[in-house]
C-alpha cells in the first residue's frame, strides 16, 4: 500500500515537472498545442523558418518534401518571404507626383501642387501624423526641440528665417528626400500623408 | 571691430579705456558697452535660427562660434549668412574648406538684413566672453548612462536583505536551543526544585522521528505533496500553446525603453504598417538610419546595422553587400487565427499598450498578453465600439438601441464573437 503510494507520488511529481516545463520562458516559446495548425503553410510575412527539417516529427509528407514548419521562399534572396516593391512601380490608388532632383527644393516648391483642401479633418489628420512622424525631433510646436532633436542636433525650427516662407511643396520635397541632417522619410509616409503633414507645418509656422 | 557706444557714457568709457591702457589689463576691455537692445534682439534671432546647428563653445553641426569675428571679416560673414552656397560656388577658398570640413552639410540661406546679422554677431561676441560650463554637460551624459542598472541593483539589494533575514532567524534558533539546554542543565542541578519536577523536565523525551512516522503526519505530508503536484500539473497544462512571457534574445540589443520611453519616439514612426496592414511591421534599417547615421555611431550594436546594410560610417557611403537582420518574432499567433493590426488600431482606436503592455519600459520585448482565445473574446465582450463621428455605425447603433437602450454597443454586438471573424 505504502509502496504504491510512494510510486504514485513520484509519478505525480514527474508529470507535474513535465507540465511545468510546457510554459514559455525567455528564450523558449513553450510547447504548442497543435503544431500543424500553428504554423502557416503559405509564406508568412515577418516569420521565416529556413530549416527544412523543422517540424519533421509532425510531418505526414514524404521525406523529400520540406517538413511541416518550413516557411521560406527559395526564389528570393536569403530565402526571405517578403520582397521590396519593384523599382519604378506605383502602388494601387497612389497618384504620381512629379519628381525632381532630390536637392532641387526650389523647383519642388514652385511646381508641386498640393492636391488636398485645407479642411479641419485634413488638418487634424496632419496633426496626428506630425505627432507620429515629426514631433520627436521637431518638437510639438515645431521649434526643433523634440527629445530626439536635442540629442541629434541640427534640427530646423519652423520659425527659423531660412524656412518660414517656404511653401508646402518645399516641405513635401524635404519629407520625401530629406535635407541636411534629415533623412528621407518616403518609406514611412505616403505621398498623401506628406501633404497633410506639410499643411500642418504651415499651421505651426503661423 | 566696430562697437557702438552710448553717447552719454562716452566720458566714463574714455576714462576706463585710459585706465585700461595704464594697467595693461584685459579685464577692462570687457567694459565695452554695446546697446543692450541690439544684443537682446541678436540673442532672440540667434536662439530662433542658429542654435540648431551652432553653439558658442562647441562644434555641433557647424563650427563653434566663439570669436567668429576674429576669424572672419564682417563683410564675408554677411554674405555667408545670407547665402552660403553662393559663397562656396564663387570659389572662396575658406568657404570651400569649411564646407568640406563639416561633411558637406550646407548652411541654409537666411534672408536677414545687415543690421539683423550684426546684432547676432554682437550677441555672439558677448556670449563668447561667458565662461563655458563644461561640467554640466559631462554630468548630464553620465546620468543617462547609469539609468539602466537601477532595477538590477534593487534586486540584489532584496536578495541581500533576504539572506541577512534568514541568517538572523537561524541565529535566533541556535540561541534559543542553547538557552533550553542551559535551563535543562540548571533545573537538573538545582536543589530547590523538587525531584518530580526535575523528572518532568529532564526525562521528557520528545521523539521527533516517531512523531513524523505517525500515519496522520505522513498522510498530511503526502496530501500536501500530491495537491501541490496536481496544481502545478494542471497549471502547466494550461500553459500549453500560450507563449506569454516569451522574451527571445534578438540579434541586435534594441531597447524600446530608450527609444519609446526615454526619447518618446512614437510607435508609428517605426512600426509603419500598424494602421495600414495586418502586420505592424518590423522597421527596415533605413528607418534606423534616419537617426543612427549620426547617433551612437561608435556602439557595437549600431555597427551591426551598418554591417547588415553595408554602410561605411567613415565615408557615409552604402555598399552592395547587404543582408537581412534576422529579428526573432516575439508574438506568434497560431495560423488558425486571423488578426489584423489596422482593424484594431486604426478602426478600433486601441492603444498599443493595451495588448503589448508596458513597452516603454521594456529593455527586451516580451509577450505581455496571453493571446489566448479567451483573452480575445473577453475584450470583444467588454469593449464599446467607437461609433461616434463614424457614419458607418449610424444604422447599427440605431438598431442596437431599439433592442437594448441601456447598454452601449459592444464589439460583441456587431459580430465580434462570430467564429468565422477570426477562424477561416
Amino acid at each position: 500500500m505504502r509502496l504504491k503510494m510512494k510510486i504514485n507520488t513520484i509519478y505525480t511529481t514527474i508529470i507535474a515537472l513535465f507540465m511545468f516545463s510546457c510554459a514559455a520562458g525567455p528564450d523558449n516559446p513553450g510547447v504548442e498545442f497543435s503544431p500543424q495548425m500553428y504554423h502557416s503553410t503559405p509564406y508568412e510575412p515577418l516569420s521565416q523558418i529556413v530549416d527544412k527539417e523543422a517540424g519533421r516529427w509532425v510531418s505526414s509528407n514524404g521525406e523529400d518534401v520540406p517538413a511541416e514548419f518550413y516557411n521560406s521562399n527559395p526564389y528570393n534572396a536569403f530565402n526571405m518571404t517578403m520582397r521590396e516593391p519593384v523599382k519604378g512601380t506605383v502602388k494601387r490608388g497612389q497618384y504620381l507626383t512629379p519628381t525632381f532632383a532630390p536637392d532641387d527644393y526650389a523647383a519642388a516648391d514652385l511646381l508641386l501642387v498640393n492636391p488636398l483642401d485645407s479642411t479641419k479633418a485634413i488638418l487634424a489628420d496632419g496633426k496626428a501624423l506630425y505627432t507620429r512622424f515629426c514631433s520627436h525631433c521637431h518638437g510639438a510646436k515645431g521649434m526643433g526641440d523634440g527629445k530626439v532633436g536635442k540629442v541629434y542636433k541640427g534640427v530646423t525650427a519652423y520659425t527659423s528665417a531660412s524656412v518660414v516662407n517656404k511653401g508646402t511643396g518645399h516641405i513635401y520635397q524635404v519629407i520625401t528626400h530629406g535635407k541636411g541632417r534629415m533623412g528621407s522619410h518616403a518609406s514611412q509616409i505616403s505621398p498623401e500623408e506628406r501633404w497633410k503633414i506639410a499643411m500642418y507645418v504651415k499651421v505651426l509656422q503661423q | 571691430m566696430s562697437k557702438k557706444y552710448i553717447p552719454n557714457r562716452g566720458f566714463k568709457l574714455a576714462t576706463i579705456f585710459f585706465l585700461g591702457i595704464i594697467l595693461a589689463s584685459t579685464a577692462f576691455s570687457q567694459e565695452d558697452v554695446i546697446d543692450p537692445a541690439i544684443i537682446a534682439s541678436g540673442e532672440k534671432l540667434y536662439n530662433a535660427n542658429c542654435t540648431q546647428c551652432h553653439a558658442i563653445n562647441e562644434v555641433v553641426i557647424g563650427p563653434a562660434l566663439k570669436g567668429i569675428e576674429e576669424r572672419r571679416e564682417r563683410p564675408w560673414l554677411l554674405s555667408w549668412i545670407k547665402n552660403s552656397q553662393k559663397v562656396i560656388e564663387s570659389g572662396d577658398e575658406y568657404a570651400v574648406a569649411l564646407y568640406e570640413k563639416y561633411k558637406k552639410v550646407a548652411m541654409p540661406a537666411y534672408p536677414f538684413t545687415d543690421a539683423e546679422i550684426i546684432s547676432v554677431l554682437e550677441y555672439i561676441d558677448v556670449a563668447s566672453k561667458v565662461v563655458p560650463q563644461v561640467a554640466a554637460v559631462v554630468a548630464a551624459g553620465g546620468e543617462n548612462g547609469a539609468g539602466g542598472s537601477n532595477e538590477g541593483m534593487s534586486n540584489t539589494f532584496m536578495y541581500a536583505i533576504l539572506i541577512v533575514f534568514i541568517f538572523v532567524l537561524g541565529l535566533i534558533l541556535v540561541v534559543l536551543g542553547l538557552i533550553i539546554s542551559l535551563l535543562t542543565k540548571y533545573i537538573g542541578t538545582d536543589k530547590e526544585v523538587s525531584h518530580e519536577d526535575q523528572e518532568l523536565v529532564i526525562d521528557q523525551e520528545v521523539d521527533v522521528f516517531a512523531f513524523l512516522k505517525s500515519n496522520t503526519v505522513l498522510g498530511m505530508i503526502i496530501f500536501i505533496f500530491v495537491a501541490v503536484g496536481l496544481k502545478t500539473g494542471i497549471d502547466g497544462l494550461f500553459t500549453i500553446g500560450v507563449q506569454q512571457g516569451y522574451m527571445p534574445t534578438q540579434p541586435i540589443a534594441y531597447s524600446h525603453e530608450i527609444h519609446a520611453g526615454q526619447y518618446e519616439i512614437d510607435c508609428n514612426y517605426c512600426h509603419t504598417g500598424v494602421r495600414k496592414s495586418k502586420s505592424a511591421n518590423i522597421p527596415s534599417a533605413n528607418i534606423c538610419m534616419n537617426c543612427h547615421v549620426a547617433i551612437k555611431t561608435e556602439s557595437k550594436e549600431i555597427q551591426k546595422i551598418y554591417a547588415a546594410i553595408d554602410y561605411d560610417p567613415e565615408t557615409g557611403e552604402y555598399g552592395e553587400d547587404t543582408q537581412p537582420i534576422e529579428w526573432v518574432r516575439v508574438h506568434n499567433l497560431p495560423d488558425l487565427a486571423y488578426f489584423n493590426h489596422s482593424q484594431h488600431v486604426k478602426v478600433g482606436g486601441l492603444e498599443c499598450e493595451t495588448c503589448h503592455g508596458p513597452i516603454k519600459e521594456m529593455e527586451v520585448v516580451y509577450q505581455y498578453s496571453p493571446l489566448t482565445m479567451g483573452w480575445c473574446i473577453n475584450c470583444h465582450r467588454e469593449t464599446n465600439v467607437k461609433s461616434l463621428d463614424d457614419d458607418y455605425y449610424t444604422n447599427l447603433v440605431e438598431l442596437h438601441n431599439e433592442k437594448n437602450t441601456k447598454e452601449p454597443m459592444k464589439v460583441e454586438d456587431i459580430g465580434g464573437l462570430e467564429c468565422s471573424k477570426c477562424h477561416y
